[in-house]
């Protein structure tokens, strides 16, 4: 069972990347314009947003480049997914969805509108606008493409992209509404709603489960063409379904006032979703780990890799707390040489999967190994539970739910 | 071996394919809204409804412009149209004074490009006794009109654009309309 193709060398230029180009130049010229209007009416509330929302960006992005972390795809098209999806499918989805909505008043009527408009028009727009961005990055690199995880990393890409811009609109869009000049205060709120409350379980989401359907069409080969439509139709479908859910007037006023009963309702529509695409990457992210630890397992070569080493290498926890392991032991160098040598490690997993020469990778671990050695930490593995790793996780966790909360009490159970 | 491979020719193909899908949603939908009729008769005298327990008569000779109504719960809005005249009516939560709702729409209208309040603004009635304010404006080749109410836990925002003649020939009619808005409370 093909679960994991070898990874592509960098594919030649595809007259398809001059269309993908243009596109993207022209979401930019109507993105960009949008901004400047912001910008001139708003100066100081567009400033915030942007500020914000960038910064919301950065866990996402991080979290992204840990679960792509054995065959890491190239920068360059991580960035093309994600302006894809802040300037193209933006740039679609705003006269797009606006009409469609329209489109249901007329054929249905304004009550069916202001009640199921954003549910019906929205998903059906976004979800095609963005998958269309996945298919373009196969369409311009698609030997890039050689797992679901990395249909996964792509789609969920583009869903930030996306995420971002919309969010900061929405956030001059209430700055706006609220009729204060130069506000920030409803920009704040804004974040604290969709970033906080809806971040989660938004647009990064979606995209990745649809491009998890894109890239199980790509790479799974050993399966009949219809079934991997299928499959990806079912994906897309399912983005589709998550975010109709999200949108929908379902449980608007059933549960109540209060803290609580937002937090119910957010939990209802988001949870559901989240982890069955959870559940999905989990077992993306296994597979292609299985196929490139697979790879280094048989070398059996311990100056290269130990048996330990390659079960952290399999979980993103894992290298993480082998990496805190070192630091906490021997030091940051010793957390630093741990990085570098997991990152070795993984590149010459990819080039065995290949067939490339391997030479470089060898040394460059090599090397890395004799520095860990000279700092006396050996082997980068993790080491037994330590309170102060779990004090800081339970720390940032207790962190975490107190800005929700207080988003929540703020929001809604005022 | 020619120029273009069959490959390049099939990705080129894909790019324009996805190309032209975007073209849809950017271009094809919007069509399809200008191309069906956005219009829909009102009965003459009878109330309309915009939120739960907020409602208005509308003038006589207006249509309900359904692009613009999305009637609600608690907040909600309407947009009629006698000719080229635009009748709006927006209903939102607000827990500001009226002199705070007033100056928020103001702000609204001055935000667009070239669109400029006109003298000062002066207490308005309706039949129903919510008290307002109302002011005028102006944008290129336009004019209009806005009022703010305060009404239990809502605004009531009513704003009124045209041409000054379609203006001055239409205001009387839609200026009684909006002295038949109605706060009820939410049922």
């Amino acid at each position: 069972m093909i679960a994991v193709r070898p990874a592509g060398e960098a594919p030649p230029v595809r007259p398809s990347l001059w269309v993908v180009l243009v596109l993207l130049a022209l979401g930019a010229v109507r993105i960009g314009a949008i901004g400047v209007r912001f910008a001139d009416a708003y100066p100081l509330a567009t400033l915030v947003a942007v500020g914000l929302f960038a910064l919301f960006a950065v866990p996402f992005w991080l979290f992204l480049a840990e679960l792509d972390f054995l065959e890491r795809e190239p920068v360059r098209l991580r960035i093309v997914a994600f302006a894809w999806g802040a300037l193209v499918a933006t740039t679609v989805s705003i006269p797009g969805s606006a009409a469609l909505e329209n489109v249901v008043a007329k054929l249905g009527s304004p009550t069916l509108a202001a009640g199921w408009g954003a549910a019906l028009a929205g998903p059906a727009v976004e979800e095609i606008a963005k998958t269309l961005g996945i298919v373009a990055i196969v369409l311009i690199a698609g030997t890039q493409v050689n797992s679901v995880l990395d249909g996964v990393v792509y789609g969920a890409l583009v869903g930030l992209g996306f995420q971002i811009v919309e969010n900061i609109v929405f956030a001059v869009g209430a700055v706006a509404l609220a009729g204060r000049g130069d506000d920030v205060r409803p920009v704040v709120a804004t974040f604290l709603l969709r970033g906080f409350l809806s971040g989660v379980w938004s647009h990064t989401l979606f995209g990745a489960l649809a491009g998890a359907g894109v890239g199980y069409f790509v790479v799974r080969h050993d399966r009949p063409r219809r079934l991997r439509l299928a499959v990806a139709a079912l994906c897309a479908g399912g983005a589709w379904a998550s975010h109709v859910l999200w949108n929908s007037p379902l449980f608007g006023d059933g549960l109540g006032n209060g803290a609580f009963a937002l937090l119910a309702v957010l939990v209802l529509k988001g949870l559901p979703p989240l982890l069955l695409i959870l559940w999905l990457v989990r077992r993306a992210h296994d597979r292609e780990a299985d196929y490139y630890t697979a790879h280094l397992a048989g070398l059996r070569d311990p100056d290269l890799v130990t048996d330990a080493e390659l079960a952290a290498l399999r979980s993103g926890s894992q290298r993480s707390a082998a990496r805190w392991h070192a630091g906490h032991r021997a030091g940051r160098a010793a957390g630093s040489a741990v990085r570098r040598l997991q990152h070795a490690q993984a590149r010459l997993a990819v080039d065995l999967s290949r067939g490339t020469p391997t030479a470089p990778r060898r040394a460059e671990i090599l090397a890395e190994r004799a520095v860990l050695r000279r700092l006396g930490h050996p082997e980068a593995v993790p080491g037994p539970r330590s309170w102060r790793r779990f004090a800081s996780s339970a720390g940032s966790t207790v962190l975490a739910v107190a800005v929700v909360w207080a988003a929540l009490t703020a929001l809604g159970g005022a | 071996m020619g120029w273009v491979t069959r490959r390049q020719l099939m990705n080129l193909l894909g790019a324009l394919t996805v190309t032209v899908v975007l073209a849809g949603l950017a271009f094809g939908l919007p069509a399809w809204d200008r191309s069906l009729p956005a219009d829909r008769p009102v009965s003459a005298g009878a109330p309309y409804r915009i939120t739960d327990g907020v409602t208005v008569v509308p003038p006589p000779g207006a249509v309900l412009d359904v692009t613009g109504t999305r009637p609600g719960d608690d907040q909600g809005s309407v947009l009629f149209r006698i000719g080229p005249v635009r009748y709006a009516i927006d209903v939102q939560p607000f827990d500001g004074t009226l002199a705070m709702a007033a100056t928020r729409l103001r702000q609204r209208i001055t935000g667009t490009p070239g669109y400029q309040v006109t003298g000062g603004q002066f207490a308005v009635a309706t039949g129903t006794g919510l008290r307002g304010l109302q002011g005028g404006y102006t944008a290129p080749g336009r004019g209009g009109r806005y009022a703010a109410y305060r009404a239990g836990p809502l605004t009531i925002e009513v704003t009124i654009s045209g041409a000054e003649l379609d203006l001055g020939r239409t205001l009387p009619a839609i200026e009684a309309s909006a002295r038949t808005i109605r706060y009820v409370g939410a049922t």
